[in-house]
This record gives structure tokens, C-alpha cells and sequence, in this order.
């Protein structure tokens, strides 16, 4: 199916020789650049008790300046570019992306280069940044999808640092104004050029973006740290949690199911993809009986995140009518398990796969987009080729398939519900 | 009728159509009109086809039909493959000239709408909550004084009939504005203009909207839920908007107060950087949809009026006096002084550079035009291009004199505690605040200024207001 190509660009892979990789795509947006900072490290890395939330919080402190870049000066260059700059952490990377226009690349990149080589901040600037974290906690605390997700994690996990979100735990992020010292082993041991893939998505032939990244980025000292993740247990019984909220809200509930590792290869890691769409889409039969036809729920999605490790297969729904709860609980439960006994036919089949292939296209609509859709894959394989991949997978999932993956992934004993509910007056 | 069209070699067709219709039109009583109306056309299934039927054919597209309801404008927009511009754009034309206006869609959308401000509004979000009942204070017994979505009480007694009736007076073929850029954008223009033109040409609004009520002594409004932090939002109505002459020197001078989620603004360094109150301050004197959701804002809720905005995300309840004397300390540093050359130049690139990137997807591109033709003054990076290099430090001054000079300020604080606050800016009190580490002495010489700084305002104009009342 050439014309099925879920990543229509062509691209390069240069690494280094202190094990840095550049993933270079040029693009035909006339002008900008994207610059994509993936460090291999997010929460997932977070295996001493305690330090829950650290990855995040040392992102915070990757702007805390270097002697030759203080904050103020990187942040008026910045200004100066017109660039638009963040970063962001999640379970098994951190991203440092900034977009701007391609004639200041080599201005940023030595700007990046110095601050992940050279970073430098105070104990005092560490403890007021970590007030800005717990703020940052606080805008979030209000929403109970928050609260939803930390407690199915803490409630489906026992060992593996998927058990807390990328915030971390409230206690631990109270805690963290006295681990600077922590801070600087985080350092050390993560941000390095073994760990860390840059990609360069803009307006700008390889060789170019690759001697921009030599030039400053050569010279980085390989670490010698191994990360050694604790395997989480298989889960042997259903797991339930409650949740009471303190204000008005719409009751929600969340089913989830243990699912496999990310392998863009593996027919059960794609047919759970194609579930999610499948069944809890806005294009579902689920869907349409619960939130179109009933109208017992205003929400309903699936999502199977990829991870590096296994995680979770996780179904969402509001319920509109509170008395409703358990059977919009029971029917998304009655989903799971049909799919075992009665997988969809192949036209139905073809729809979902022409639905992700052509929602992924479609986000591919300037240079940071595709760089931000990149970013995540570049996470778990470090290679673009790993989209078209995946997308190959998905197409060549069958409906036996489907009825496989659940049969292996929807197990009852692998299954945690959470339910969330205002707190009766 | 309007039409943009930027065919191009693109694989993916973008099409926006706006409608001088928004909240601000809806009629007194039936408030939550213009937004039903929208949601209705998008997502409420048409005349041929029932909403089930459409979300069935957009499925294997991979596509959807979004729309943005705003004070002033409705817009409909969506992104394609160019395997599907003609079905798509069909479909689009289908949902806007020939509406389903079913019943049952119509009370999914309503409860959709009521839950938006009874659940998400009063209970999930406090920022954005802090900042309608910022808009709900500025503009009390004015177009733009409820929530776009509504009120709750006239979403609940709305009829069917209210919205088509709003559709029928306000959906009109005259002042509509069809955009369409990428694969097959000229047949996808021809299309919309064959089938818009069936409209009939009317609309019951001229389009006028009044200035804001004059904001004559400091109001505050305290609105008392759970949380774990306060979230304030401040600011006055201005009457600067694009195409005013103190508009670029503004947008410069705001920019460096608090450029949205950079850290390089004056407020984010005072109030984040080194104090630690909270996660990001930001300024602005345009509405910015959602600042909560996005680094970039979405085109298309353009406004005739418009407010000088500053945003305080949450502080510890605690800090939340201490939090509004430095944000209006540095709001009038900067109305005295004006920026120093190097804020300046780097503020004035910064806007100039920036918005290039705004415009790169070809969607956004076509919502900053047609915001574009709303102010007459044309696609905003041109604009700026033809205003800002003229600037000179000197017209930001002036302007932020002129400007950020008010007689009086609103500010919207929710989240716990509401009533001990209250009295703490009633009484004066200082809000000396403790640090869990060693400051230098220009910060503590600073913070003894701020912690006493005088917010006068009147008991009768500093209202409580339980979350579970508010929208109402």
C-alpha cells in the first residue's frame, strides 16, 4: 500500500560518536525549524522511593541557566528569535522543542548544547523552583481526570514507576526543596548524549543540521549510568478504587487493562490501537448507544499509551446521569469482553485503519507538528521508521487478530476500575 | 460574502467559514442561543443526515467538523486529505444551509452546554474560572456579560425553537466569510459560494457592540470553592484593539509584562522566577481562548472590545494578597517607566518573528485572515510588519501612560478561603510572605513596598460568591 505512507518525508539518522543521535527531516515549510530535544528519561526513571515527579521537576531546572547563558540572557535570545520554546515531560522521556526560524538554528543549538553540558544553579534557585512545581500541581489539582489517572496508576502498579503520574505524589513534590543534591546524580546519570536523540524537522538539507550539531554538540561526555526498571508483576485479581470529590462534578469511571510493552511489530500492540478507535471512539457503536442514542454519557474514549514498558489500556467515560454509573461501568466491561468472541468484520476493520492512518496525516500540517507527532515515537525507538512500521502493523492486523488481543489483554484478573463521584453533601 | 482561497500543491485541503454571530447577539433571556446554534450545525446531524450518519462517514477520514462559538464569531472549520475535499466540503455546506434540528440532538448539545458551565467551569478548571468571572464583572449588563456557552438558568429553560430562531436572524449570506487553502481550495471555494448563497441575506445585528461599562471603583469578586490554590485573574477594559494607533506600541509593552507562557516577561520573572508563587503570570490585551490549553491562540474569537488582562496562575491561599499587590506593582512600573531599549528591541522582535510561526499551518493561516478582515487591518503578521518597525521606546511609554493608567481595577479570585481574603484587601492588612530560601536584598526591599501596598476598594464593591452560584 505505498500510497498508505503515515510518514510522508524523507529523513537521515547521524549518530555520533559519544552515542548522541540526530534525526534530520527536511521539510517544505518555507523558512522554520524545529528542534525536538528528546531525553530518554522521564518518570519511569524515577526508581529510588521518594523522588516521584523528579524527571518533571528537573526539566524546571534546565532553565535555570548556565555561567554563559543565565536564565535572563537565554531567555531575551530566545525573545529575540521569535522562537516558540517549552518542554514538556512524560512517563519515558522528556522533551526540551523549539521552533523558530532556520537562520537562528545554529544560534539555538549552541544555546541547547551549553545548557545540557554545563548547567549550573544555586541550591536557593532549586528550592524557589520548587515552589513553582507545586503550583504547577495546584493548577492542575482541580480537575478530577487528574486525580482519576494518579489513582489508577498508584491502584494498577505495585512496583514499577508507572505506579505515580509524571507530577509525581503530592508528598514527594513537598519534599523536593530538600533533595538538591539528588538533583545533580539526576543530571549526571540522564542527561547524556547516549540518552538523548535530537531531531532537527525544518527547512534545512541533513549534512547542514548535522555539522550544526557536531559543532556544538561533539564534544559531549558519554555517561555511564544503566537504568534498571523494576518489572512489574503480573496483576492476579480486579483491582477497584473510589474516588469522592469535594465539588460538583459528573461522576466518571475508568476501566483499565494491563496491555503490552510499545513493539511496533507486535500484531496485540496495534490491534489495541485499533480497538481504542474501534469501540470508543466517536465512531463507535459504544459511542453512539451511550452518549448519542441513551444519553447516559457526554464522554467516552480509549487510549493504549505507548510505553516503554507495559502500562495500560485505559477506557474514560463521564456519565451525564449519575444513577447511570453502573451501567455505563457494565457496558464498557461488556465491550472488552465481546471483542473475544466476536470481532468486528473486515470492512469494519478497514474503516479503523483508514481512520488512524488519515488522523495521523492530517496532524501533519507545519514543521512542528510533525515534529512534535515524531517526538514521542523517537522516545520508545530513537527512528522515524518506527511510524511506518507501526502503521504497516495496523494494516496488517485481521479481525482474528483483534479477538486474540483481547482474549490475552482483557482478562478480568488484569482489570482496575476507578470511578470518581461528588462527595454526597 | 468573502471568499479567501490559497490553492496549492499541499495533500491536505483547510477550510474556515465565519459567521458574524456570537454570544454577544444572543437575545436577552436566551442566553446560550448563539452557542447552540453553532453546536447544533457541527454536531447536531443535518436535514439528509443524522449526527450518527455523519460521525460514520468522518470516521475512515480520519476527520472532523469543528466549531468555535466566541462574543462575535461563529466559525466552522475543518482539515481534510485531498482524497476528500469535494464529500468534506460538501458535508460542511450541508450542515450550514440545511441543519437537522432534531430534538434529541438539540438536548444532548444543551446538557453538553450546561454541564460545560456547571461541571468543567465551576468545579475543574479554576483559571478559567477566575477568568469569566473576571469577564462577568467588566462587562455586567453588557453583551459580552455571560459566558459564551450561556447562563445555566437560560440553557435550561431554552427551547429549539430559540436557536433556530437565532440561526434564522443571524446566519446570513452577506457578511459570511469562506476560507480555503491547500488541495483543491478554488473548487472547494466554488462550492461554498454556490451553496452560502442560498442563505438569505439578512442578519437581525448590525454588528455594533457598545464599549464597556465604564469601570468606575475597584470591584473584586471572590468566588469560595475547594482547592488547593487561588487563581486570580485582573485587569480594566481598554479600549485599544488592532487597528487603534496605540495598538503595536501596547502589544510591545504587554509583551514584555508577560508574553503568554514565555518566561521571559517582567511578570513571570517577579512573580515565578524568583519568588516561587506559583507556575506562570502572564499578560495580555487581546481575549486569549483557553491559555490553559495551548501556547498558541486560536484564531477566530475576534472582539471589538477588548480588556488589559493579567493572569496570576494559583498561588498557595495564602499568598493570594501578596499575589495581586505584585502583579498591579509591576503593571505600574511599567505604566510609569515604560520598557528599557534592550526589553524593548527584544520585545518588538519577538512579535515580529513569532507571529510567522502563528501563521505556518495553513488552517491558522486562514482563521488570522479573516481575523484579519474583522479589525481592516489585514493578515497580522503583515500588520505588524508595516507598524512595528516604525516603533520607538518612546510611543511604548506614551502609550502605557495613556493606557495602563486605570482609575479603578477588577480582580477575580477563586479557590478556598475566599472570605478571610476578602477582609485581608478590605482591612489593608500587609501580606509579608515567608521564603524556604535566602533572597537577595533588592527582593526583600521590594517585598516590603508590596506587602503594604494600599488596593483600596469599597466593602459594597468586593463581592463573595460561592462557585455553585456563579453563571447562573
Amino acid at each position: 500500500m505505498a500510497e498508505r505512507n503515515a510518514f510522508p518525508f524523507d529523513y537521515e539518522l547521524f549518530d555520533f560518536p559519544n552515542g548522541l543521535r540526530l534525526v534530520a527531516v527536511p521539510l517544505p515549510w518555507r523558512g522554520t525549524a524545529s528542534v525536538y530535544i528528546v531525553v530518554h528519561a522521564g518518570s519511569r526513571n524515577e526508581v529510588e522511593p521518594g523522588c516521584s515527579g523528579f524527571a518533571h521537576f528537573f526539566e524546571h531546572m534546565m532553565f535555570r541557566g548556565t555561567r554563559a547563558f543565565p536564565p535572563e540572557r537565554y531567555e531575551r535570545e530566545l525573545q529575540r528569535m521569535g522562537a516558540s520554546s517549552n518542554a514538556y515531560t512524560d512517563d519515558d522521556r522528556t522533551v526540551y522543542h523549539t521552533t523558530l526560524a532556520v537562520e537562528e538554528l545554529d544560534a539555538l543549538l549552541a544555546m541547547e548544547a551549553d545548557r545540557f553540558q554545563h548547567l549550573e544553579y544555586s541550591e536557593e534557585d532549586f528550592r524557589t523552583e520548587a515552589l513553582a512545581v507545586l503550583g504547577e500541581y495546584w493548577k492542575d489539582s482541580a480537575e478530577p481526570l487528574n486525580r482519576l489517572h494518579e489513582v489508577l496508576r498508584d491502584t494498577a502498579f505495585d512496583v514499577h514507576p508507572y505506579k505515580h503520574t509524571t507530577m509525581g505524589f503530592l508528598r514527594d513534590i513537598e519534599r523536593m526543596p530538600g533533595m538538591y543534591g539528588y538533583s545533580l546524580a539526576f543530571f549526571d546519570r540522564f542527561y547524556r548524549p547516549e540518552n538523548t536523540t535530537i531531531l532537527i524537522a525544518g527547512d534545512l538539507a541533513p549534512a547542514e543540521a548535522r555539522a550544526l550539531v557536531e559543532r556544538h554538540w561533539g564534544g559531549w561526555r558519554r555517561g555511564s549510568y544503566r537504568l534498571e526498571a523494576p518489572q512489574e508483576p503480573p496483576q492476579k485479581a480486579p483491582r477497584e478504587a473510589r474516588i469522592e470529590w469535594e465539588t460538583h462534578t459528573l461522576p466518571y469511571v475508568a476501566v483499565a487493562q494491563r496491555a503490552p510493552a510499545y513493539d511496533d511489530s507486535d500484531p496485540d500492540c496495534a490491534a489495541l490501537d485499533l480497538i481504542s478507535a474501534l469501540c470508543f471512539s466517536p465512531g463507535s457503536d459504544l459511542y453512539r448507544r451511550l452518549v448519542i442514542e441513551e444519553q447516559w454519557a457526554d464522554e467516552l474514549w480509549a487510549n493504549q499509551a505507548d510505553h516503554l514498558d507495559p502500562y495500560l489500556f485505559t477506557v474514560v467515560a463521564r456519565v451525564k446521569q449519575p444513577e447511570r454509573l453502573p451501567d455505563v461501568r457494565r457496558a464498557i466491561e461488556d465491550e472488552l469482553d465481546r471483542l473475544v468472541s466476536a470481532p468486528p468484520p473486515q470492512e469494519r476493520l478497514e474503516q479503523v485503519q483508514s481512520h488512524l492512518f488519515y488522523r495521523f496525516v492530517l496532524s501533519l500540517n507545519r514543521s512542528d507538528s510533525v515534529a512534535a507527532q515524531l517526538a514521542p515515537f523517537l522516545a520508545l525507538r530513537r527512528t522515524p521508521e518506527t511510524v511506518r512500521r507501526l502503521f504497516e502493523t495496523y494494516h496488517r492486523v485481521t479481525p482474528q487478530n483483534l479477538a486474540a488481543a483481547a482474549a490475552a489483554w482483557f482478562r478480568p484478573e488484569g482489570r482496575t476500575v476507578v470511578t470518581l463521584e461528588e462527595k454526597p453533601q | 460574502m468573502k471568499l479567501l482561497v490559497h490553492q496549492d500543491g499541499s495533500p491536505l485541503l483547510s477550510v474556515r467559514v465565519a459567521f458574524p454571530a456570537g454570544s454577544a447577539m444572543d437575545p436577552p433571556g436566551s442566553e446560550g442561543a448563539a452557542w447552540l446554534a453553532g453546536q447544533m450545525l457541527a454536531h447536531g446531524g443535518t436535514r439528509r443526515r443524522s449526527y450518527k450518519q455523519i460521525l460514520d462517514f468522518l470516521f475512515p477520514r480520519g476527520a472532523s467538523v469543528d466549531v468555535s462559538v466566541d462574543k462575535e464569531m461563529t466559525c466552522f472549520h475543518f482539515d481534510c486529505h485531498a482524497a476528500h475535499a469535494a464529500e468534506m466540503t460538501e458535508l460542511l455546506a450541508e450542515m450550514l444551509c440545511d441543519p437537522g434540528w432534531r430534538e434529541e440532538d438539540f438536548r444532548r448539545l444543551r446538557d453538553d452546554a450546561i454541564h460545560s458551565l456547571e461541571a468543567d467551569l465551576r468545579g475543574e478548571n479554576d483559571e478559567e474560572l477566575g477568568r469569566e468571572a473576571l469577564y462577568g464583572l467588566l462587562f455586567e449588563g453588557h453583551p459580552y456579560g455571560h459566558p459564551c456557552q450561556g447562563r445555566i438558568s437560560s440553557l435550561r429553560r431554552m427551547e429549539l425553537s430559540a436557536v433556530r430562531e437565532f440561526y434564522t436572524a443571524e446566519y446570513g449570506r452577506n457578511r459570511v466569510v469562506a476560507a480555503c487553502g491547500g488541495a483543491h481550495a478554488e473548487s472547494a471555494a466554488a462550492r461554498l459560494r454556490e451553496r452560502l448563497s442560498t442563505l438569505p441575506a439578512r442578519t437581525r445585528s448590525d454588528g455594533s457592540v457598545p464599549a464597556a461599562p465604564p469601570l468606575r471603583r475597584t470591584s473584586m469578586i471572590f468566588v469560595e470553592k475547594p482547592s488547593q490554590g487561588t487563581a486570580l485573574s485582573l485587569g480594566f477594559p481598554v479600549e485599544v484593539r488592532r487597528g487603534h494607533e496605540d495598538y503595536p506600541a501596547l502589544l510591545v509593552a504587554v509583551s514584555a509584562l508577560g508574553q503568554h507562557r514565555m518566561s521571559s516577561g517582567r511578570l513571570f520573572q517577579s512573580l515565578r522566577q524568583h519568588r516561587g508563587l506559583n507556575y506562570g503570570d502572564y499578560a495580555y490585551i487581546e481575549y486569549f481562548p483557553a491559555p490553559m490549553f495551548t501556547l498558541e491562540p486560536e484564531p477566530n474569537h475576534a472582539r471589538q472590545r477588548q480588556i488589559f488582562e493579567l493572569w496570576v496562575r494559583p498561588v498557595a491561599p495564602g499568598h493570594a494578597h501578596f499575589a495581586l499587590r505584585l502583579a498591579l506593582h509591576e503593571m505600574e512600573k511599567l505604566a510609569g517607566k515604560g520598557l528599557d531599549d534592550g526589553e524593548f528591541e527584544a520585545a518588538r522582535s519577538f512579535l515580529l518573528r513569532h507571529q510567522a510561526l502563528l501563521e505556518e499551518a495553513r488552517s491558522a493561516q486562514l482563521g488570522h485572515e479573516i481575523d484579519g478582515l474583522f479589525y481592516g487591518t489585514g493578515l497580522q503578521s503583515q500588520y505588524l510588519k508595516r507598524t512595528l518597525p516604525e516603533l520607538t521606546p518612546s510611543d511604548v511609554k506614551r502609550a502605557v501612560e495613556r493606557h495602563l493608567r486605570p482609575e479603578a481595577i477588577a480582580a477575580a479570585f477563586a479557590g478556598p478561603d475566599m472570605e478571610a481574603l476578602r477582609k485581608a484587601i478590605l482591612d489593608n492588612a500587609p501580606s509579608r510572605i515567608q521564603y524556604n530560601s535566602a533572597k537577595p536584598d533588592w527582593l526583600l526591599q521590594e517585598d516590603e513596598i508590596v506587602s503594604v501596598r494600599p488596593v483600596p476598594v469599597e466593602e459594597s464593591a468586593a463581592r463573595a460568591v460561592p462557585a455553585e452560584e456563579m453563571f447562573e
